[in-house]
């Protein structure tokens, strides 16, 4: 890295340094993530995914996230005039807490034991203390997020509390050039369920870098349903990696639903680790006008009996480029193991690119795994077939996309918030496109 | 309604059409017959506007207008309706769904209103018996994961809904058992009206005996080599289209 781009970092560092624990800790994961830089090609799960432009960027840490010094309630005057910091927490079908600019401005939110708070104010309880870190791996980007880290969602759930209500940790930014590095964790102790979903938006046109770390631990039996919107600004980077430990018969659902950004790179990693842990993981992305778009699943079939699905789908319209690449490993004990990858994509353009990476990779013959990826234009006999109805050209395409994105909402079912999301979904439909023939 | 005039349509570099005539008038059914590969499918499918056939001679009008000059939306708002031979399976759209947008497309340009949910429902309710299909179908996915007869069905539940001027059933018969044969020619029948005229397209003469054509055609080797009554058609099903053949080849010929 060079000498101008790491003294951002250092000076990114320095600015967050006098509120925050654990500082040499951090001090060690900056150092850490400088000596290995950004990734880039040299890297084959960055293959397709360039980060160079973050070198080029004058980044700074956000300003308005440092003060005021760490104790004061979250929604003090002071951040509740900021103007940024006012992310509509109306129309959320759930509970929410919102963040604004890396920055907690809503309440925190407790029942009964069920705690929703900013992890920055819980950084000494023991949950947190026997966790965090220890599930997002060492990734560059996790270092950098380690080291830089201010705040994110805190969510406890004891043994086999369910909240009735969904949970909406949503996000804001409007800091140009402001780099971001929301830290969340989330533990579901035994038995637990609950309904999670992460909501990224930002003001249009900025640019500014979100490089957000979750982790995910579930105990044994617990339920999670784990729904990502992405809504960046266009002009904006997204990089983020979800981290899930799994126990024994746990579930996680994870639905992702990728709409904007410029760039925007998602990691999901699971951890199959005890014998009945299961995990689907399904996601729609479009990636339209110039934007990118990578999913980057693994799945690590660590334990006997354990399931994995993963069901995906993708557009790509005018010079977008969206990557679907996924793993599932299956490990010498993981005997019985049931891994499915399905991922279907249309194409809307001469220009767009999609790129599509299934991989099993199985070390016992006890298992059962396919995988299916196919990539393919929007079918004009179809297309005629509804104008021969009396439909115009426009509206058939826009009726046969809907229909394709509705395969992903129909994920959604017995969540609740498919009525959230359709209109979401229906205004990120690339309606205009070029007719590719 | 429909007036053919000496119509050539080629796919690419191969004559398929080499002059058909053809005048249909309001009221009638007029039955196309013929071999595999005669060009009576392409016949059809250029009547309603697919892509990838050039018309390279010839004239089509339809009520005073230059048919082959509108876009197949274009016609079907006119008035035209193909049921298709191989009707598309669309999952993710609801029959309901397409039924309803096909039929304010219809409606909006007649200068009429939209019909809303409940008006529509009621308008559909009363076709869906008349095919024999329950509201269950209304709710299902366009053709997915419906049988051969079901799909035909839908064919014509559609025509019902949009009550075409001019229906062009393209192969409706086939694949078809006796009992799904019936329920189809009723619904047909049905929607017989002075108002309207209809084309079938057929290999076989059995859907004649349910659906009684006013006219027969028989088309081969891309042109019409021989009209006549409905008796035609019981000809053809004695002697078969070998002894037409002859004549065939002949109006092939450039």
């Amino acid at each position: 890295m060079n000498t101008l781009t790491a003294s951002h970092y250092r000076q990114a560092f320095d600015y967050i340094s006098g509120a925050v624990d654990e500082v040499d800790a951090r001090r060690q994961a900056l150092e850490r993530f400088l000596a290995q830089g950004l990734p880039d090609v040299r890297d084959e799960d960055w293959k397709y995914t360039r980060l160079d432009h973050l070198d080029t960027t004058l980044l700074h840490a956000p300003i308005l996230a440092v003060s005021p010094a760490r104790g004061t309630p979250a929604g003090s005057p002071l951040l509740r005039s900021d103007p940024s910091a006012a992310p509509a927490v109306s129309g959320y079908p759930g509970q929410v807490l919102a963040f604004a600019n890396g920055r907690l401005v809503s309440a925190a939110l407790q029942s009964g034991a069920v705690l929703a708070d900013s992890l920055a104010s819980h950084t000494g309880a023991l949950a947190v203390k026997r966790h965090l870190g220890q599930v997002a791996g060492e990734s560059a980007l996790t270092q950098l997020n380690a080291a830089l880290w201010q705040d994110g969602a805190y969510l406890h759930l004891p043994a086999d509390s369910h909240p009735d209500q969904a949970l909406f940790v949503v996000h804001t930014a409007g800091e140009a050039d402001a780099m971001l590095h929301l830290r969340h964790l989330v533990i579901l102790e035994a038995g637990a369920s609950a309904v999670l979903v992460e909501h990224y938006t930002g003001t249009a046109d900025t640019p500014y870098w979100n490089n957000i770390v979750t982790e995910i631990v579930l105990g044994e039996g617990a339920r999670l349903t784990h729904i990502v919107l992405t809504e960046e600004s266009a002009a904006a980077t997204h990089t983020s990696r979800v981290a899930v430990q799994q126990a024994r018969d746990s579930i996680y659902h994870a639905v992702s639903v990728s709409l904007g950004g410029r760039l925007a790179r998602r990691e999901v990693w699971v951890n199959l680790g005890e014998a009945g842990a299961g995990c689907q993981l399904d996601g729609l992305f479009i990636a339209d006008a110039r934007r990118h778009v990578d999913h980057h699943l693994h799945v690590e079939h660590a334990a006997p009996h354990t399931t994995s699905r993963q069901t995906w789908r993708g557009m790509a319209a005018g010079r977008g480029r969206g990557i679907f690449d996924a793993r599932v490993v299956v490990q010498p004990g993981a005997q019985k193991s049931d891994a499915l990858q399905s991922s279907r994509n249309l194409l809307l353009s001469p220009h767009a690119e999609i790129d599509v990476k299934p991989q099993l990779e199985i070390y016992n013959d006890d298992v059962k795994c396919g995988h299916g990826a196919t990539v393919g234009q929007l079918d004009e006999a179809q297309v005629f077939y509804l104008r021969s109805r009396g439909i115009d050209a426009d509206a058939a395409r826009a009726l046969l996309l809907r229909a394709f994105a509705e395969e992903a909402l129909v994920l959604l079912k017995g969540t609740g918030l498919r009525d959230w999301m359709e209109p979401h979904l229906a205004a990120a439909l690339p309606i205009e496109m070029e007719n590719p023939a | 309604m429909l007036e053919i005039r000496n119509l050539h349509v080629s796919i690419g570099d191969k004559p398929i059409l080499a002059g058909i005539d053809l005048s249909v008038r309001a009221g009638e059914v007029h039955a196309i017959m013929g071999p595999n590969g005669s060009g009576k499918s392409t016949l059809a499918q250029v009547l309603a506007g697919r892509e990838g056939y050039a018309v390279t001679q010839g004239s089509v009008r339809y009520l005073d207008q230059d048919l082959l000059a509108l876009t197949p939306e274009a016609r079907a708002r006119a008035g035209v309706f193909l049921a298709f031979q191989y009707p598309l399976e669309i999952p993710g759209v609801a029959n309901v769904q397409l039924l309803r947008t096909a039929l304010n497309s219809a409606r909006l340009a007649r200068g009429e209103s939209e019909l809303d949910a409940m008006d529509f429902l009621d308008t559909v309710k009363g076709k869906l018996a008349l095919l024999g299909m329950d509201e269950s179908f209304l709710y299902r996915a366009v053709n997915e994961g419906f049988s051969g007869g079901e799909k035909k069905r839908n064919e014509i539940l559609q025509m019902a809904v949009l009550e075409p001027r001019l229906a062009i059933l393209d192969e409706t018969d086939s694949g078809l058992d006796i009992d799904a044969l019936k329920i189809v020619s009723r619904g047909v029948n049905a929607l017989k009206s002075p108002e309207r005229a209809m084309i079938l397209v057929t290999h076989y003469q059995r859907l004649l005996n349910y659906i009684v054509p006013d006219h027969v055609h028989v088309l081969a080797g891309g042109r019409i080599v021989r009209s006549g009554g409905a008796s035609l058609a019981l000809e053809l099903e004695d002697r078969g289209y070998g002894w037409l053949a002859p004549e065939a080849q002949e109006g092939a010929r450039p």
